[in-house]
């Protein structure tokens, strides 16, 4: 039953709406606009709005729009206001490395507020149709951003490749979303959970539906067997973009894959837990393992991305376990929000080390840090550790809530496998800390404000959230997940 | 009471203060850097006094609580749970005690970097004496993952020529045991609801099957941190390179860490599977305590026979503790401290032949009697302390453990401490085949000619040691009355 | 009443039979004289000049994406003009902001020199 359109239904995703709205009009502005960075600016004060929006979104909570086709409920705003937060991290790290790789064009900013809008709207979506158009609207800006250092050719064969290999992983969502209406004959979330429920649904269609989607949006959030593209994307792109993408986009994918498998698919969870156990484990050990050869931290860091998207797999595991699916929900929240602090500080370290040229990537590089820049070595070491999952930083507490899950949910070997990777994991982070403090070397930075700043206050909020976690995971476990 | 004045909040945060003063000062002010260490760990060690005096020895409960609601939110039930009792307050004195002396010990030993390494050093103390003092799972954890960071550094930036790979061999090894062991903290905090280890010691009824498996898990950590045969393997690289201070609070108190483990957790939380492991972990024990013996005799480097030493003793630790009665409890936690004593003071003394020599070769020495008869003498008093000669302390640790080991029922056989004697008589072989070594016979080589005898800061570092060596030996009822109390309230479970 | 799936299957029957009757009869009744004119590829009726493969403009591109959005723009625009008169307010705002987004991704092109001919 479909009703016309209301206010309510634009207060719904209101941030979205302005967020694009500002991108476009940003495009424009920007023509006339000599110094790039005033477009910097006006980016950040229209993610900041955006923030303020979502503040006078949240007394909304709770309401669905657009005919349940996207929702407004704690998880939306919690993703949301992460992925604004991780907008500003991101052009705040862009803001100084954009102009020293001489590919300073004000077009980088209103891309990352498309996509950034794009990928509020997954969080929000409701309908499957909706997934799509969001993942599209996310994707393509991130394919442009990939190529951002046009006329590199590493730059451009990057995008290229995310963009091919994007679209294919599309095509698997749009194939799954169909056979999921064939089964269910709708493309609504709730109506998927109502026709379950009444026993209308095929499910053996259903679940190869599932597993489709699963198959597209594994491939945005870096799922092994899906991860091919990401170490050649990560390290083609500019480390700014690659900093957004590995963070946000992650994010905005994972949203997608949670609202979708812990309310849609919940009660498919026999059929899926095999699947998802085997892909998580998966994950972790390809991630890990290949991680091991890398010299390049670019593409070390892609390869730590893969393992933990396995990790943050693992606790999808428990969602089809009513008295654990909600924990594990806040669990995977609360490795997002570690995980996106923890990324962007280790790229703030990247970006400071990066020059032009594609040097100073290599692991090998980093000898000698920690005499030089003793600070930027420490913060650098904060975040591997936070990386491996030791204390005193956000990783360990953030995988601790995560094994939670895995375990209340009775599966031991599961963890014990997650477990067992990191300490695989420990070896290459290690890497990075040997080559800092017990090699000598000449390592040179650049000292942009904003980087610094960031990599500092990341490496701030690591430990000190990590030591006070308790507000956190109280946002996490409020952050629920509704249909209304 | 303010939370930051609270006597063990105190104790165990103190090295932080050091730590943000060495923060503001610069780089090339070595002495300033030293003298700040210094002066913080003597602080450190007379609040350590401080809770000492407020100790009622009488009573074998948790004392001096400093206890706060830390993350209560979604079901979670994590706790600030600081409290000290019979089982640690040897080691939490051992720890601060042997802090101030690894420091000096260092004063000449560390050139470079002196500012980075007394900041690793005491965020080391912290964590080493959160872990002591720890009884909430997750704080517990967090104290004993966070020790192996700074000793990683240690043992890498001021290690000797095979730091890098000493020193992540000692990080991987150690984190191995110890994410097995989250894992169960994890399975107890789920499934028995709290993670605070008094809260889980009255729950208990944890069904023996999953007890087994949890008992485990846990001894993966603790035994690689012990080491226990045949996980030791660490132990002879990390001991080699590390810097001597590193050496000494490594075998003094990092290793101490592993059996207190065992002693905090394994036993009070899984009483079931610990008899039913007793013999197995006796016999690892026994095997221990032979192996090392034996391969410490086959050493040419004394660092490393030292080291190796150290997988003896700490052996007959291990069969003490799982003893599982009284005697062999006690002389277990006084080995532990024994052990901290005596091979602390060894490693100093190697350190500071190496200081003069720049070689740890057996071979290189010979006659050093002659040269150095002061340094001489002490080096002889340690090593009879560690080989357990009566009338010093070694003796009474090993002897009240192989006393409990013979009555022990929850071992079983009387074979094991038969053979754990056996290692008594090799470690007389093999300390005494160095000391020959080194210092009898002729000074045949010219660079042992003009070595320089114990100067007044290393004669400094070691009488203290000595003092206990002899304490402990002549009148060790003051260490045992500390302990005995609460050994009896653990092994009423059994 | 039958399945309806066989109105399907026999308009898919039909669909086939019509043409490739066509060229059937037309193979079996038509005169066959062939001469190079007419065996040449077909174009659009003009003889081919020179080689097919040759470079193109970058720039007809950039055009050809442009007139794509507008072109799409008008298909949308159809619908949306007829059924205006019966649908509420916000149905027209909508129609206004979609060209105001176009119209913005024109002045975009044309800032960026992309509309100039050189």
């Amino acid at each position: 039953m479909t009703t016309p359109v209301k206010l309510l239904d634009f207060i719904t995703i209101l941030p979205v709406i302005f967020l694009a709205a500002w991108a476009c009009l940003l495009l424009l502005v920007d023509l006339w606009v000599k110094h790039k960075r005033v477009t910097a600016y006006l980016a950040a004060l229209g993610l900041a709005i955006g923030l303020g929006l979502l503040w006078y979104q949240a007394a909304w909570i709770g309401n669905a729009g657009f005919n349940h086709m996207v929702v407004l409920d704690g998880f939306s705003v919690f993703v949301n206001a992460l992925l604004l937060l991780s907008g500003l991290l991101g052009i705040a790290l862009a803001y100084g490395y954009l102009r020293r790789m001489g590919i300073e064009r004000g077009e980088f900013y209103p891309l990352v507020l498309f996509s950034l809008s794009g990928m509020m709207l997954m969080a929000q979506a409701a309908d499957l149709i909706v997934v799509f158009l969001s993942l599209e609207f996310l994707s393509i800006p991130l394919y442009v951003l990939t190529a951002f250092a046009y006329p590199k050719a590493a730059s451009e064969e990057a995008g290229l490749k995310y963009f091919l290999l994007g679209a294919f992983a599309g095509g698997f969502v749009v194939y799954g979303i169909a056979l999921v209406y064939g089964a269910a004959a709708t493309t609504a979330l709730d109506g998927i959970i109502a026709a379950v429920a009444e026993g209308r649904a095929n499910l053996s269609l259903l679940v190869s539906g599932a597993a489709l989607i699963l198959v597209g949006l594994g491939f945005k959030v870096a799922i092994v067997p899906f991860h091919m593209w990401t170490p050649d994307a990560y390290q083609g792109a500019p480390s700014a973009v690659t900093a957004f993408m590995s963070s946000a986009a992650k994010l905005a994918g994972f949203a997608a894959l949670v609202r979708i498998f812990a309310l849609a698919f919940s009660s498919l969870s026999d059929d899926l837990i095999p699947i998802l156990w085997g892909l998580s484990a998966l994950t972790m050990l390809v991630g890990n393992l290949l991680a091991i050869p890398q010299t390049n931290i670019k593409r070390m860091l892609a390869y730590s991305s893969i393992a933990h998207a396995g990790y943050i797999l693992m606790a999808f595991t428990a969602f089809g376990n009513p008295g654990v699916a909600e924990v594990s929900i806040a669990a995977v929240l609360f490795y997002l929000a570690a995980y996106t602090v923890t990324n962007y500080g280790a790229w703030g370290v990247v970006i400071l080390l990066e020059r032009a040229g594609d040097l100073g990537l290599e692991i090998g590089g980093y000898a000698g840090l920690g005499r030089k820049y003793p600070a930027l070595a420490a913060c650098m070491t904060i975040f591997m550790l936070s990386l491996i999952g030791l204390p005193p930083t956000l990783g360990l507490v953030g995988k601790f809530y995560l094994f939670r899950a895995v375990i209340a949910a009775d599966l031991i070997p599961l963890a014990v496998i997650g477990v067992l990777t990191s300490l695989i994991s420990a070896w290459y982070y290690l890497r990075v800390v040997v080559n800092m403090y017990m090699r000598t070397g000449d390592p040179e930075i650049s000292p942009e404000p904003w980087a610094l700043t960031i990599t500092g206050l990341m490496a701030i909020l690591t430990v000190l959230v990590s030591l006070l976690p308790g507000w956190l995971f109280f946002l996490a476990s409020q952050a629920r997940l509704n249909l209304f | 009471m303010n939370f930051f004045l609270e006597p063990l909040t105190l104790l165990t945060f103190f090295p932080l203060l050091g730590v943000l003063a060495l923060l503001f000062l610069k780089p090339e002010w070595r002495s300033a850097h030293r003298w700040t260490a210094l002066v913080t760990s003597l602080i450190t060690f007379g609040l350590s006094l401080w809770v000492l005096d407020q100790f009622n020895a009488a009573s074998g409960d948790l004392q001096l609580i400093s206890r706060r609601p830390w993350i209560s939110v979604a079901g979670w039930d994590i706790q600030y749970y600081l409290a000290v009792d019979g089982l640690s307050i040897l080691l939490v004195l051992l720890t601060t005690f042997l802090m101030p002396l690894s420091i000096l010990s260092t004063w000449t030993a560390v050139e470079e970097r002196v500012k980075d390494f007394m900041i690793f050093f005491l965020l080391l103390e912290v964590g080493m004496t959160g872990v002591f003092l720890a009884q909430d799972l997750f704080l517990f954890y967090i104290f004993w993952e966070f020790t192996l960071i700074p000793m990683y550094f240690l043992i890498g930036i001021w290690g000797g020529a095979r730091r890098i790979y000493a020193a992540v061999k000692f990080f991987l090894y150690t984190m191995a045991g110890s994410v097995l062991m989250l894992l169960a903290i994890l399975w107890l905090g789920v499934y028995q609801g709290t993670f605070s280890l008094p809260g889980l010691i009255d729950r208990g009824g944890i069904p023996g099957d999953i007890q087994m498996w949890l008992f485990l898990a846990f001894a993966a950590a603790f035994a690689i941190k012990v080491p226990m045969w045949p996980l030791h393997s660490w132990l002879p690289d990390a001991h080699v390179e590390a810097p001597t201070s590193g050496s000494v609070i490594l075998a003094g108190v990092l290793l101490k860490m592993g059996a207190y483990g065992f002693l905090r957790f394994n036993l009070p939380l899984f009483p079931e599977a610990s008899v039913r492991a007793a013999p197995w972990v006796a016999a690892l024990a026994v095997v221990g305590i032979l192996y090392g013996a034996i391969v410490s005799f086959a050493q040419k480097d004394v660092k490393k026979l030292v080291a190796y030493s150290s997988v003896s003793h700490l052996g007959f630790v291990m069969l003490g503790l799982f003893a599982l009665n009284p005697q062999g409890i006690q002389g277990g936690i006084l080995q532990m401290v024994n052990h901290g004593i005596s091979t602390g003071a060894l490693f100093l003394l190697v350190g500071m032949i190496y200081e003069r020599r720049h070689t740890r070769d057996l071979e290189a020495f010979g006659g050093l009697w002659k040269v150095m008869p002061l340094y001489g003498t002490l080096t002889l008093i340690v090593a009879l302390s560690s080989m357990g000669l009566p009338g010093l302390n070694g003796f009474v640790g090993e002897f009240t453990i192989l006393l409990g080991a013979f009555g022990s029922q929850a071992i079983g056989s009387y074979w094991f401490a038969g053979l754990a004697a056996v290692g008594v008589i090799l470690a007389a072989v093999y300390m005494l085949t160095m000391f020959q070594k080194m210092f009898l016979g002729p000074v045949d080589k010219d660079e042992n000619k003009k070595l320089l005898d114990l100067n007044w800061r290393e004669i400094l570092i070691l009488v203290p040691l000595l003092v206990f060596i002899f304490w402990i030996g002549l009148y060790p009822k003051p260490f045992f009355d500390l302990m005995a109390p609460a050994v009896e309230k653990l092994l009423v479970g059994f | 009443m039958p399945n309806p799936w066989v109105f399907i299957g026999l308009f898919i029957i039909i669909a086939a039979i019509i043409p490739i009757g066509a060229i059937v009869v037309a193979l079996i009744l038509g005169p066959k004289k062939p001469n190079p004119i007419k065996q040449s590829t077909y174009e659009c009726g003009l003889e081919t000049v020179g080689d097919s493969l040759v470079q193109f403009k970058a720039q007809y591109y950039v055009f050809a994406l442009a007139f794509l959005i507008f072109d799409v723009e008008a298909v949308f625009l159809f619908p949306w003009a007829i059924a205006m008169n019966k649908m509420p307010l916000y149905v027209a705002l909508e129609g206004v902001i979609f060209i105001v987004i176009l119209v913005a991704g024109l002045v975009y092109t044309w800032r960026k020199g992309a509309l100039e001919w050189v």
